[in-house]
């Protein structure tokens, strides 16, 4: 799980059991939740070991990690695939009771609403785009160019 | 109550799978049973079946009825998985399935010692390399094959010392050792020692003796299973195998698994039941047992045992494979062929294409198309009847509580009703027939109520056949009455769906991730271009395009009354209008349909859709000096959304072509706009055809008289000048052309002759017929039917082709026995006169309906051909993918690209040609779209310097490719540039291309007359500059991009409308080549023999046609009946042999450069003759005498020395030596002198031999081209190879009429190359680039792969598309390529 995860601590887990007043960044239980659903969501979450097949180690150098925001060198742009997959994430997120980030003018389509908040680039999510070698790159949706 | 554990519910992930075998002692600890009762059923008490204790049906083994429970979990068949149980052999049996590798390894040991028959240091060597953890499948397959060879090899085990001979499998299932086959001497007393051992028996059966030196050792399973458990574990390595979990003993059968009941279904009938062909299969084996074991016991003969151990040998391979070549037919009593296991994965119904790579759904739909232009190109309708029955489970929200609600009291009977609700708190699911109110009452947030489909739901809209990713497309639904799912006309080209009653299916997406995926990805608005090549695909057809052009002819004017209703037609009511002033104010306010159009584009003054745009279009009169006063109106100009003139038609409105005004608004204002306008378009011009009525009569098919005299005398014509080559060619006048005899020559030119009377005749009908006949609009405006069609309907059927020929003789000497013998006049070849509308004569029906049949046969044969294609290359591209390094890699990470198509532009987004822009589009719009009025004017110099800059900035030479700036450079210079210097200089200033230069002209009326040419400001500039830069940028292959995919379906889908059986002349007559389907499977399947292998080579002097001429004979096959006058047999009193004269004169005229010694000794070495220079002279300038050679050097029989047998072998070498080879290459068929357009000279060689040719005098060796890949690739290497395949696949689709980007076929080559060797898109090829068993298993040879993989343990990492499928896994590409994360 990545370490900031206190920022919002619910908005992935839209788990009905709890309540909103539970969603406390120091509720262990709750960071437990959220990684639990968000591995349902998008598979395994501890990126490099699965990312294996990718990247077959052939006694090279060791399993590279995360390329430095500075080094970053993939396209700045949304790719369609990215756009896909944080809409139906999203989505998801909020037909399972998630938070909204945006303001809403009566829309109830999750979709539609996961839409206006990818517009508004208020979706909590971070892309992580892995590069062949295994290593990968965070963009956060503000930082992408959406069109 | 104690904390009760939670339990990890989180998904596992199938990481791997891995292949093997059961051993015994964990089948033995698997099964809950020995199964040893040879009776299924117990029927000892009637009326009641029970399933015998022991049998393959007991109870514990599992259930199949619903009524029973599971005597080992207590379960019913619902809920028990099933056991399974086990038949413990008498005696051991092979396994079929591994029968082939068993004998590998039997072939491997000694049969003494079980040692691996290698020294031991070879053993140390050969083990290294087998455990080396790099090595791929392939590579691995490569060194176990190496250690095969080499064990094969050795004689004499280097162990033990024991002889070792060639293991051979004999018959279906029995091996031997063919130790004692030995011509060694050393093994002869070996050898004899063993022939000993039979005295005994012979003596007992004297006709014994005779069999006796046949005698080998024979390697039973038992005897193979002993070795087999000796073999040391670095022995069983060494073979590619486990040592531990994988001992080649375990594929030895000494059980057999029974497996569960579950998997083999009864299916039960009132007193009888019908047993599932496995459990049929399974009692045998127990029977079979069950007697062996009987007769092991009362120790009966040996034969008896024998011939029993074998018959349950075959039974047990019947079981895993019923289909056996040589064994089926063995035992009499097999009534019917059982299904075995392997028959049960094996094919297109079998498990692994038929039930794992694709699988029945739910929540679909299939019914019958029709057609609704008042819906929205992205919509279907979708019946209520069908809307009822899928359904979507949508959780309760805040926002969404009370639609839901409502839902819930309308029920499953009324539309937008719901079916169940999962209630959250309680976790039951209530049906909603009745007591919904209460339901309905308590719904609460977190319950989930499977809802109907409803209107604006995302679904997905699919035909068959599925050839490219544009068949399966999303839709919104939108629920309306009837049965029938309805969609806009202007989606049928993707689907490649009429309404002659198809059917399509429709799948409802279940959530909302799949949902938003279809949506983005899916859509119908983000498929409007085909991935082939970027043409749109969804424009207007049929219909619309007539409608359109009749809306936009120079002669069409509406009032206020009918202008207002067609544009209130267009839109739905909400769409603000802005009524154009009128074209035509007085007498009356008029206005032309070609506002209409203006106003569709743009509907009012907030509609940001400006487009600028300049085409011809159809009609378009080339000989037209000012375009824009074509005669037919054929010069389509649109300044800032208005069109000044030209008419609508399919090159306007229709697909297939960029420069649409459709294709235009989506480059420039995106997919929305682009859909919205065709949704106008489609909804008004509907509207307007329906007004007007559009239809065809008798009247329409009518010549008139004038056309009807034009027509005969086209006719006339063409029959006299048939006529009139007839009789040339029989006066022998008739000039051959190049490469053809006399007949082929007359047939072409016949052919050419009758040919140009169809199109002449069209010509006619065009100009003659009424300009209101319906065939003709609709022929001029491209909906539908081309002027052909026209023609035959109205005046001429024409020329009836089969297979590229006029039609053949179908009697002796002619084609039906209405026409003279040898006849060749058109009439009796199959021309059809007469026209459909005047009636074919029985002759002419028959020869059409001839000509008719075989387009029906090529369209049958074509599909299946194509299916396969398209199947095959699926499979070997499906797992590539672009990666966010811009790299394409297939599923190991192996590079096929470092990146796509050398430039990673995605084809799709390609406007120009072969380029993101389209630099003249672009230009005109810069033009009219800003506003320079009072705006200075740049000078030439300064609009270069400001190109040339930018396209040093770091912004553009980061984003954009060399060859496209260069590209842009060079198209700013020619149109702005230097035509501005030109303008400028045309009025007497100066051209302004130096730089600095300042601004000369004072005076203000050239001043104005400059400008009013060419004026570009800076703002024009950068408004260049910027939608260059943010066009190439989006036009980028995205990364997780299938680009594999995309590409096989761009190759393959073209392919189904080739045309199957075409040949074609590359440009000289006579030289066919092959093409379409045909070259493509060769080309794919990189065959090694090729039909037409034609090399192509530039000359050094091209210029000359006898040097030409002199080449050509340097590099054809010149043989020695081509220049000799006679060979005679000379027999005089003291000699006897043959004289050859040679004709000088055709040696001359051939341009040959041989004399007489070169042929004499060109005859010397011809092989086979035996001939040497001793028998070989040269008499005369043109004479060659050949002697016999001498007999006892030839051979050794006496009768050849007898005067009989001279004679005799003089005529033989009489018969032989006009075939003798004298000049030229012996591969090379012919050569074909060709004149190009720029009048040099090029050879064209058919046949093989590149290397040779290259290598001839003459010919410029470096500019030698051959269609022969796999030749290229030996002489020139891979490189030339992978050129060789682009080059060839991008011409036979080009020959064609088809366009495909050629970085589809770039990367089809790559990837048949990137082995380093050309690899076919064959199950051989694919073998050789996929390591994954499953994907090679649900490809072709599936129970190949799969015994093969348990036999050496492989293991599969579930990587590759196929793959994941099967195993139900996300796989990596397009939205798996990443992870997303919570911030």
């Amino acid at each position: 799980m990545s370490d900031d995860e206190g920022d919002f601590g619910g908005g992935g887990g839209g788990d009905e059991v709890y309540d909103e007043d539970e969603m406390d960044e120091d509720n262990p239980d709750m960071f437990e939740q959220n990684e639990e659903d968000e591995q349902d969501q998008q598979g395994d979450i501890d990126g490099g070991a699965d990312m294996e097949p990718d990247a077959p180690d052939l006694g090279g150098p060791p399993a590279p990690g995360e390329v430095p925001k500075d080094k970053r060198t993939t396209t700045p742009y949304l790719t369609k695939y990215e756009r896909a997959r944080l809409l139906g994430t999203r989505a998801l997120q909020i037909s399972m009771n998630a938070p909204v980030m945006v303001d809403l003018e009566g829309e109830t389509d999750p979709l539609d609403i996961a839409q206006k908040e990818l517009q508004a680039k208020k979706i909590p999510l971070l892309v992580r785009r892995y590069l062949p070698d295994g290593s990968w790159e965070d963009w956060s949706v503000e930082e992408l160019i959406i069109e | 109550m104690p904390k009760l554990p939670v339990p990890d519910t989180s998904q596992k992930k199938v990481a791997a799978l891995e292949f093997g075998a059961v051993s015994h002692t964990s089948l033995a600890r698997l099964s809950v049973l020995e199964a040893s009762n040879a009776y299924l059923y117990d029927t000892s008490r009637p009326g009641k079946r029970l399933p015998q204790k022991h049998g393959v049906l007991d109870k514990r083994l599992g259930v199949s009825d619903k009524i029973d429970k599971c005597e080992t979990c207590g379960e019913g068949v619902q809920e028990c998985v099933g056991h399974f149980g086990a038949i413990r052999l008498a005696l051991p049996v092979f396994h079929i399935g591994y029968f082939k590798m068993v004998v590998q390894v039997l072939q491997n040991i000694c049969k003494s010692c079980s040692h691996i028959l290698l020294p031991a240091r070879d053993l140390r060597t050969y083990l290294k390399r087998v455990r080396n953890p790099n090595l791929d499948a392939v590579q691995r397959a490569g060194v176990i094959k190496a250690i095969n060879a080499a064990c094969r090899k050795c004689g004499t085990c280097p162990w033990c010392g024991e002889a070792n001979g060639t293991v051979k499998k004999v018959g279906a299932l029995k091996v031997i050792h063919e130790k004692y086959k030995s011509a060694r001497k050393a093994a002869q007393p070996a050898i004899e020692a063993f022939r000993a051992t039979f005295a005994t028996a012979a003596q007992a059966a004297p006709d014994l003796r005779s069999h006796i030196p046949k005698a080998q050792d024979d390697l039973n399973p038992k005897r193979a299973l002993d070795l087999f458990r000796a073999i040391p574990d670095e022995h069983v390595e060494c073979m590619g195998m486990d040592p531990i979990a994988g001992r080649p003993e375990l594929f030895i059968w000494t059980a057999v698994p029974v497996p569960p009941v579950a998997i083999r279904p009864s299916v039960g009938q009132e007193a009888s039941s019908n047993e599932d062909d496995v459990t049929v299969l399974l009692s045998d084996v127990v029977i079979v047992n069950t007697r062996v074991r009987e007769i092991m016991r009362d120790g009966k003969d040996a034969k008896i045992l024998m011939e029993h151990w074998d018959f349950l040998q075959l039974q047990c391979a019947m079981l895993v494979n019923s289909d056996l070549p040589g064994v089926t037919n063995m035992p009499p009593m097999l009534t019917r062929i059982k299904r075995g296991f392997v028959q049960r994965l094996k094919g297109k119904q079998g498990r692994f294409r038929g039930n794992l790579s694709g699988k029945r759904v739910d929540f679909s739909g299939r019914t019958v198309i029709s057609p609704d232009p008042n819906l929205r190109i992205d919509q279907v309708a979708v019946p209520d009847r069908v809307a009822k029955i899928l359904t979507y489970p949508e959780p309760v929200t805040a926002h969404n509580k009370e639609v839901l609600r409502a839902a819930v009291r309308n029920g499953p009977d009324v539309h937008p009703g719901a079916v169940y609700v999962k209630i959250a708190a309680t976790g039951e699911k209530k049906f909603l027939k009745f007591g919904r109110e209460f339901v309905a009452k308590a719904l609460a947030e977190g319950d989930v109520v499977e809802r109907h489909m409803r209107d604006g739901d995302v679904v997905l809209f699919n035909r068959q056949p599925s050839l490219h990713k544009l068949s399966i497309m999303s839709h919104f639904a939108k629920i309306r009455p009837w049965r029938t799912f309805r969609l806009n006309e202007c989606v049928c080209t993707p689907y490649n769906a009429d309404f002659d009653g198809d059917e399509m299916n429709l799948h409802l997406p279940q959530t909302e991730e799949a949902r938003a995926e279809a949506m983005t990805l899916m859509g119908v608005k983000h498929n409007l271009v085909t991935p082939r090549n970027g043409e749109p695909l969804i424009a207007a057809t049929q219909d619309f395009i007539s409608s359109a052009y009749l809306l936009t002819r120079r002669d069409v004017f509406f009032d206020r009354a009918w202008i207002s209703q067609w544009l209130c037609g267009m839109g739905d009511g909400f769409m603000h209008i802005e009524l154009p002033p009128p074209t035509i104010i007085k007498p009356r306010a008029l206005w032309t349909g070609r506002q209409l159009f203006s106003v569709l584009i743009r509907p009012n003054k907030a509609s940001p859709v400006v487009i600028n745009l300049e085409t011809k279009t159809r009609n378009y009169d080339r000989g037209t000096k000012v375009p824009e006063m074509d005669c037919n109106d054929g010069y389509l100009i649109v300044r800032n959304s208005e069109i000044m003139c030209g008419v609508i038609d399919k090159s306007v409105v229709g697909g297939e072509s960029k420069n649409g005004i459709f294709y235009t608004i989506m480059r420039d204002y995106g997919v929305d706009q682009a859909a919205a306008c065709m949704n106008r378009l489609a909804k008004m011009c509907a509207r307007f055809l329906g007004n007007r009525g559009f239809s065809i009569g008798i009247d329409d098919v009518q010549p008139g008289l004038v056309l009807s005299r034009r027509k005969d005398e086209v006719v006339a014509k063409g029959y006299s000048d048939t006529d009139e080559l007839i009789r040339k060619s029989e006066r022998g006048e008739l000039e051959n052309l190049p490469g053809c005899n006399e007949t082929q020559t007359l047939e072409n030119k016949i052919s050419g002759v009758l040919s140009k009377i169809r199109d002449d005749v069209g010509g006619i009908c065009l100009s003659e017929l009424h300009r209101h006949n319906a065939p003709i609009i609709m022929s001029l405006c491209g909906s539908k039917g081309s002027k052909i069609n026209v023609s035959q309907m109205v005046a001429c059927v024409g020329q009836q082709i089969i297979s590229g020929q006029r039609i053949p003789n179908g009697f002796v000497d002619r084609s039906l026995p209405h026409f003279p013998k040898n006849s060749r006049t058109p009439a009796a070849r199959g021309f059809v006169r007469n026209s459909f509308y005047s009636g074919l004569t029985p002759s002419e029906f028959l020869f059409h309906a001839v000509s008719g049949r075989e387009g029906l046969v090529d369209t049958a044969v074509k599909t299946a051909e194509t299916g396969y294609m398209q199947r095959r290359l699926m499979k070997a591209l499906e797992d590539l993918v672009s990666h966010y390094d811009n790299s394409v890699r297939n599923s190991v990470g192996g590079i096929i690209q470092f990146t796509y198509g050398d430039d990673l532009l995605d084809p799709a987004n390609m406007e120009g040609d072969k380029q993101p822009v389209n630099l003249n589009r672009l230009l005109l719009h810069c033009q009219a779209v800003v506003d320079t009025k009072g705006k200075g004017a740049m000078m030439p110099w300064e609009i270069r310097k400001t190109f040339v800059d930018a396209f040093e900035s770091d912004k553009f030479t980061q984003e954009c490719g060399a060859h496209f700036l260069e590209e842009v450079r060079t198209f700013v210079d020619d149109k702005i540039v230097t035509k501005l210097a030109g303008i400028r200089k045309r009025f007497g200033a100066n051209d302004g291309l130096m730089e600095g230069e300042v601004e000369a002209i004072a005076d203000p009326v050239v001043r104005a007359a400059v400008d009013n040419s060419l004026k570009f400001t800076p703002e024009q500039c950068t408004l260049f500059l910027d939608t260059c830069l943010r066009k190439y940028s989006r036009a980028k292959m995205e990364p997780g991009t299938a680009v594999g995919a995309v590409g096989a379906q761009s190759i393959g889908e073209p392919g189904t409308q080739m045309t199957l059986k075409t040949f074609h002349f590359a440009g000289v007559a006579s030289m066919n080549v092959t093409l379409g389907v045909p070259r493509i499977k060769e080309i794919i399947n990189a065959s090694k023999a090729i039909n037409t292998p034609i090399i192509s080579a530039e000359l050094l002097n091209n210029k000359d046609e006898k040097v030409a001429r002199i080449v050509k004979g340097r590099v054809e096959k010149t043989t020695l009946e081509d220049v000799a006058e006679f060979i005679e047999v000379v027999i005089k009193e003291h000699d006897t042999y043959l004289t050859i004269k040679l004709d000088t004169d055709a040696i001359e005229k051939l341009q040959l450069e041989v004399d007489t010694h070169g042929i004499a000794n060109a005859i010397t070495k011809a092989p086979k003759l035996k001939l040497s220079h001793v028998h070989v002279h040269a008499t005369a300038v043109n004479r060659i005498d050949v002697e016999l050679p001498n007999p006892s050097e030839m051979s050794s029989s006496k009768t050849s020395l007898t005067p009989a047998g001279i004679l005799n072998r003089l005529h033989t070498l009489k018969r032989a030596l006009p075939k003798v080879i004298i000049k030229g290459i012996p591969t090379v068929n012919r050569a074909v002198i060709n004149e190009e357009k720029d009048k040099t000279f090029k050879l064209l060689v058919e046949g093989y031999g590149l290397r040779h040719v290259m290598n001839t005098e003459g010919v410029r060796g470096a500019n030698v081209t051959s269609n022969h890949i796999m030749e290229v690739l030996s002489v020139l290497g891979i490189e030339a190879a992978r050129k060789t395949i682009v080059k060839e696949v991008i011409d036979v689709m080009s020959s064609h009429g088809m366009t495909i980007d050629p970085r589809h076929v770039m990367l089809l080559a790559d990837l048949m190359t990137f082995k380093g060797e050309v690899l076919g898109i064959t199950r051989f090829g694919i073998a050789k680039m996929k390591d994954s068993v499953l994907m090679l298993a649900s490809f072709e040879k599936t129970t190949d792969h799969l015994f093969e993989a348990s036999f050496y343990g492989k293991k599969d990492r579930i990587n590759g598309v196929s793959e994941c499928i099967i195993m139900g896994v996300p796989m990596l590409i397009g939205t798996g390529l990443f992870k997303l994360k919570q911030k």
